[in-house]
């Protein structure tokens, strides 16, 4: 080592290596290279955490796996490919999720610093959390197709991860989904719950049927309304039973599951003549009489890549239904699926009920790879763009170590030189949000919500664990009493689950403290009692951090922010859930459109996008964590 | 495996057909970065030979990256036997290692990467080869030349340059990243830029357009159809009514825009009590009226491209690209009226899908009937230099013919087309004909900002520096950790030397020196690691002919994180 180092380093930089204890959180792209940096740079001492299995997909960047190791623990073969080559490395890996409450305050202080390796916010948004709660140094990093980003985090020094909101996942209405798809990411997330409904676990918020409390339909009133009501019961009596049930019962009869959702749904959606008063009005399909009927089905290696016909889409659903139901019988009463974009029948079924769905609401049909794209939150990813800001990541950590930690930069990768000829942009941190609940020194924030209808289970699992990141919290009203409505301990609080806010007295202007003893953390939550919100919303959180709040951003808004591409994205690779696929084009770490130094200002051009076809085409223009 | 002469290509062959049939799904492997350049891009990546020279740390980085994504082959270059320094900074050489060859033990693990690539390796010293093997070159795709002392540098890069094949220079000296792209000439059809305006015609409509267009009657419309023409229609026919109440002209200013903007407003339709309905396909058409009426023209880069010798001298050998320009410049000048072929795609728009489809359906005819053309004079010129009978049945592509789907990719990027010719080594080496007045102004910034965190040329010039000191010498500045003190004045001695010979005044500072003569011309794995992806993602870009390379110089400064490139 002591020639790599050569008199290059300061001596007692060098020290300082061979001494720091270092967390990597993180064994996939960003990760393997990291390790293997980290070796070659001195390092001795580093425990990696990852929780996931490597996948065929991986190995096309991911150099310390190999075809062998599919299916086995990323951070355990990471440890033995690196230690193949230093032996004399001390590595300790845990094959482990990072929320696990091993990995508590005590773990995160035996380190010097922590290194992020991550693919999605919200293990990120914990890592930032115990790394302040332990005061210890976090390099945040993060790679999407071409692009990349490094950052420096440090309680009370710099911004910390949550700083600055990041803007909110995209979601669409139910109705939109159940009842007017107009894109075809529509029907891409119908078909996921669909698939959920019939193999996954049970989810009411992820109903395929027609919704009749459309608000469209509300607005038509009386007798219309009544109408539809008595039509429902005409409809052969299916909707009372649950999806899962009733096609438990056919034994998954492609026939009849097919007439049933793609025919009889469809035409229960037609007698809601309010919905289609403006719109397009959806087709009804027979299994039987489908366009295309007779043509060859398509095989070979053009397969994923064009557009099927319907009778093939059909084909491939009856098929990839059969393949399925072999597969849940498998698991025993009670056996689930999870769907998993790189699983052969699930992506089938997927893509050709997508597809079926959007023949019949008259949208653009797509090639299972575009599918693939849109339902599995695809990042493109490669090596090159790893190896890049792995470098960055000890870079950067070399300063901290050197006790330089604020010459730290923010440093972001473009795709092309920038008009300045510059492939890096390095911007220097910004100091911490006064004003942020996370990291400032009062934690508070205001939440709207209706507190007759919204239930505690809302306030755990969609508040302060969807949007306000906790773990495990604990829940206690600040009036006077300290009553207790929600508790992380099992069995202490269940019983409130179903209940509304309103049972406990919580109205306007009530105070929560909000606990989370794994994190350290706690935040007290202003009620203000809203009778309802717009589109839709259960509930709104503003306040102090409102007034930094973006707006959600779509698929048409400029997606990169500016062409020197320090684009923010947020990385969701194997985060399958659709209803974030917004994540692929809205920052990741922080909106990097302030941070622009005064001199890159002229670069701060618009990238106007494409609608949805850029998503794959050419949707390398986004930040990923792999 | 050691071979030092021979035919290259057959065991290059042998070695990829042992390999097929082992592999995983490819579709699978590779699905990540299939989405970026696509199975062409990829299929291009799997025929590349590859040759790298000098399996060091910087060396085997920027292979790891191409072994992963699957070039075809490699084949390294080295003569240098593995040692104990080797191993502490590349993760590609083991310690059970030291003693074999470098060339054969990195060969070993980097083909362990990926089983789809052949690795191959020649353990021969550079400078020999070069003395008595020159053509063992020609079979490569693509030359990556790392840690190389100048003057066989030099040699190599007239080699290649002669033989036209890409050279791609790479260097870690301490924390300072240098790459050099040495490219005669590269042709890139799919640069995939940032910003691209459609390819509408509004202002110059065609006959499908015309006539799709026309066969439609807003007045005549339902509600619901109505509301749901593409605004790509409405454009089109408020633009005409617009022409005829200006004398057949379309608007170009700023007045003249937001007149037609007007104009289309009192197009919504209105309910009983005169209040405006909400049609969305409107206010898109009152949107789109800035983006969509700039007038469709050859852009200039592609002007100079039908200018260019290669365009007017066709021969036997020009390549394909050439070919096509020439039927783009004939296209252009015939069946085109002055415009380049339809690009055929339009942009997501409210609308029924029904009227879309058609929508869609009467671009891409027009951009088929356009390809059809531009092919035919494809095919006339291949049959004018010997290279294809005019009406070849079958259509099938023969070597130096060119197949529909690559004129239709061609045209369809007629716009963005785009040359790369960097220029020599030689010429940057050489004091007359060097980028003297870029190397001033940089050191000139250099001197006025001492805190300018911009400018990395100057790292530059004290490579070339150190450079002078290792032809001086034999070795580099403070290669032995006792030799420090006295290389110092040496190496400023070598830096007068050269600044003087470029004629240039300004100085540099010592800091630098002091610097890069601490850094004792040591490779740090990390910012062997961060060049190994950025020169790997170069080569990328020239074996898939996607996106455009550097041009031509890249400086890394790991210290500061900057960056920069520069024309040398």
């Amino acid at each position: 080592m002591a020639a790599t180092l050569n008199g290059v380093l300061e001596n007692n930089l060098a020290e300082s290596i061979i001494k720091s204890r270092l967390l990597m959180v993180g064994a996939g792209g960003i990760g393997c290279e990291l390790l293997k940096n980290l070796v070659l740079s001195g390092f001795s001492n580093i425990e990696v955490i990852d929780l996931d299995t490597i996948d065929v997909s991986n190995l096309n960047r991911q150099f310390l796996f190999r075809k062998e190791h599919v299916g086995k623990s990323k951070a355990q073969v990471a440890k033995e490919s690196a230690l193949k080559f230093k032996a004399d490395a001390n590595i300790v890996a845990h094959h482990e999720s990072i929320f696990s409450p091993e990995f508590g305050l005590d773990f995160f202080k035996q380190f010097t610093l922590v290194l992020n390796a991550l693919d999605n916010r919200a293990a990120r948004n914990h890592v930032n959390r115990m790394c302040l709660a332990a005061d210890i140094p976090l390099v945040e990093s993060g790679t999407a197709g071409y692009l990349g980003q490094v950052t420096v985090i440090k309680k009370k020094l710099t911004e910390c991860y949550e700083c600055q909101p990041k803007p909110t996942q995209k979601t669409f209405p139910g109705c939109t989904i159940r009842n007017t798809p107009s894109e075809p990411v529509h029907c891409v997330v119908w078909a996921k719950h669909l698939f959920n409904q019939l193999f996954g676990e049970d989810d009411p918020d992820q109903d395929v049927s027609p919704d009749t409390e459309d608000p469209e339909l509300a607005a038509e009133a009386g007798q219309a309304a009544l109408s539809t009501e008595a039509k429902k019961d005409t409809i052969g009596g299916i909707e009372r039973k649950s999806t899962r049930s009733w096609a438990m019962e056919t034994g998954y009869d492609a026939e009849k599951l097919f007439n049933k959702l793609f025919r009889d749904d469809i035409k229960y959606l037609l007698s809601m003549e309010n919905l289609w008063k403006k719109r397009r009005a959806p087709q009804p399909l027979d299994f039987q009489e489908l366009p295309g009927k007779g043509e060859a089905m398509c095989t070979g290696v053009m397969r994923d890549q064009r557009v099927w016909s319907v009778q093939e889409c059909a084909d491939i659903f009856a098929q990839s239904l059969a393949a399925l139901k072999q597969d849940l019988y498998s698991k025993g009463d009670g056996g689930t699926l999870v769907w998993d974009k790189d699983d052969h029948n699930g992506m089938d079924f997927v893509c050709s009920v997508a597809n079926i769905r959007a023949h019949i609401f008259g949208i653009t049909l797509k090639s299972k790879f575009d599918i693939k794209s849109i339902a599995g939150n695809i990042i493109p990813a490669i090596a090159t763009t790893n190896a890049i800001i792995a470098g960055l990541i000890v870079m950067e950590t070399l300063k901290i170590l050197s006790g330089n930690i604020s010459k730290c930069k923010q440093v972001y990768l473009n795709r092309i030189p920038n008009d300045r000829k510059r492939l890096l942009l390095p911007c220097a941190l910004d100091p911490p949000n006064p004003k942020c609940y996370v990291c400032s020194e009062k934690h508070e924030c205001t939440v709207m919500l209706n507190t007759q209808k919204v239930t505690v289970r809302v306030l755990q699992d969609k508040i302060l664990k969807g949007h306000l990141n906790m773990i495990a919290p604990d829940v206690e009203i600040d009036d006077g009493k300290g009553t207790i409505i929600l508790s992380s301990e099992e069995g202490e609080t269940e019983e409130n689950y179903d209940k509304v806010l309103s049972v406990f007295a919580v109205g306007q202007s009530s105070r929560l403290k909000c606990d989370d003893f794994l994190q350290n953390y706690s935040l007290t939550i202003n009620i203000v009692h809203v009778e309802k919100l717009e589109e839709e919303k259960e509930f709104e959180v503003v306040g102090d951090i409102s007034q930094f709040h973006p707006t959600e951003t779509t698929t048409e808004s400029p997606v990169e922010g500016h062409t020197n591409g320090a684009s923010k994205s947020k990385a969701t690779e194997e985060e399958d859930d659709l209803l974030i696929v917004e994540d692929q084009v809205t920052p990741d770490l922080v909106s990097t459109g302030r941070k622009r130094p005064a001199e890159d200002q002229q670069d701060a051009l618009l990238i106007k996008r494409k609608k949805q076809e850029s998503n794959t085409e050419d949707n390398e223009d986004v930040i990923e964590i792999s | 495996m050691r071979r030092t002469k021979g035919p290259v290509l057959i065991v290059y062959k042998m070695a990829a057909t042992l390999n097929k049939g082992t592999g995983l799904d490819k579709n699978n492997k590779y699905d990540r970065q299939l989405r970026l350049w696509g199975d062409h891009g990829q299929a291009a990546l799997e025929s590349s030979r590859v040759c790298l020279i000098n399996a060091s740390a910087t060396g085997t980085e920027i292979l790891k990256n191409l072994v992963l994504p699957g070039i075809g082959s490699f084949t390294i270059v080295d003569s240098c036997k593995v040692k104990g320094e080797d191993v502490g900074i590349n993760f590609f050489l083991t310690v059970d290692s030291i003693g074999k060859s470098r060339a054969q033990v990195a060969t070993e693990l980097l083909s362990e990467l990926n089983e789809d690539v052949a690795g191959d390796f020649l353990e021969e010293d550079v400078d020999d080869l070069l003395e008595k093997n020159p053509s063992f070159f020609s079979t490569f795709t693509t030359v990556i030349a790392t840690q190389l002392p100048e003057k066989t540098l030099l040699h190599l890069g007239k080699v290649l340059w002669e033989r036209n094949i890409p050279l791609i220079v790479c260097r870690c000296y301490g924390f300072i990243g240098y790459l050099r792209m040495v490219i005669k000439e590269h042709t890139i059809v799919e640069s995939h830029p940032d910003n691209t305006h459609e390819d509408l015609r509004l202002d110059r409509p065609f006959k499908g357009l015309h006539e799709f267009c026309d066969s439609l009657d807003l007045n005549s419309m339902n509600k619901k159809d109505h509301s749901h023409t593409p605004w790509l229609v409405l454009l089109y026919k408020y633009l005409d009514i617009w022409k005829n109440m200006n004398g057949g002209k379309i608007p170009s200013t700023y007045k003249e825009k937001t007149a037609l903007k007007e104009l289309i407003k009192e197009g919504v339709r209105r309910n009983a009590e005169g209040v405006p309905d909400d049609e969305e396909n409107f206010e898109e058409a009152i949107r789109s009226v800035n983006s969509s009426l700039h007038a469709t023209a050859v852009p200039a880069e592609i002007q100079a491209l039908f200018e260019d010798p290669c365009c007017l001298n066709l021969n036997t050998d020009s390549k394909n690209f050439w070919v096509m320009v020439r039927a783009l410049k004939e296209f252009t000048e015939n069946e085109g009226q002055g415009l380049l072929p339809l690009r055929g795609s339009i942009p997501d728009m409210t609308s029924d899908s029904e009227r879309y489809i058609q929508l869609q359906t009467v671009y891409r005819d027009q951009a088929e009937i356009d390809a059809t053309a531009v092919a035919g004079h494809v095919h006339a010129l291949l049959h004018n230099i010997g290279r294809e009978e005019p009406l070849n049945p079958d259509r099938t592509k023969k070597p130096g013919t060119l197949s529909d789907s690559e004129i239709r990719t061609f045209c369809r990027n007629a716009a963005f087309l785009t040359v790369l010719r960097c220029r020599s080594l030689e010429e940057e080496y050489t004091t007359e004909t060097a980028n003297l007045e870029e190397l001033g102004q940089h050191i000139l910034e250099e001197e006025e900002d001492a805190n300018s965190d911009s400018d990395d040329t100057v790292l530059y010039i004290l490579l070339r520096a150190a450079d002078r000191f290792f032809t001086e010498y034999n070795r580099y500045p403070s290669y032995f950790d006792d030799t420090l003190d006295a290389d110092i004045p040496k190496l400023k001695a070598c830096l007068s030397k050269l600044l003087h010979d470029w004629g240039l005044t300004a100085g540099v500072k010592d800091d630098y020196v002091h610097e890069i003569c601490r850094y004792g011309a040591s490779e740090l794995h990390t910012v062997a690691a961060f060049m190994g992806g950025v020169a790997a993602q170069e080569v990328i870009k020239v074996v898939t002919g996607q996106f455009v390379p550097i041009n031509n110089t890249f400086i890394y400064n790991a210290q500061k994180q900057t960056s920069t490139t520069i024309i040398l």
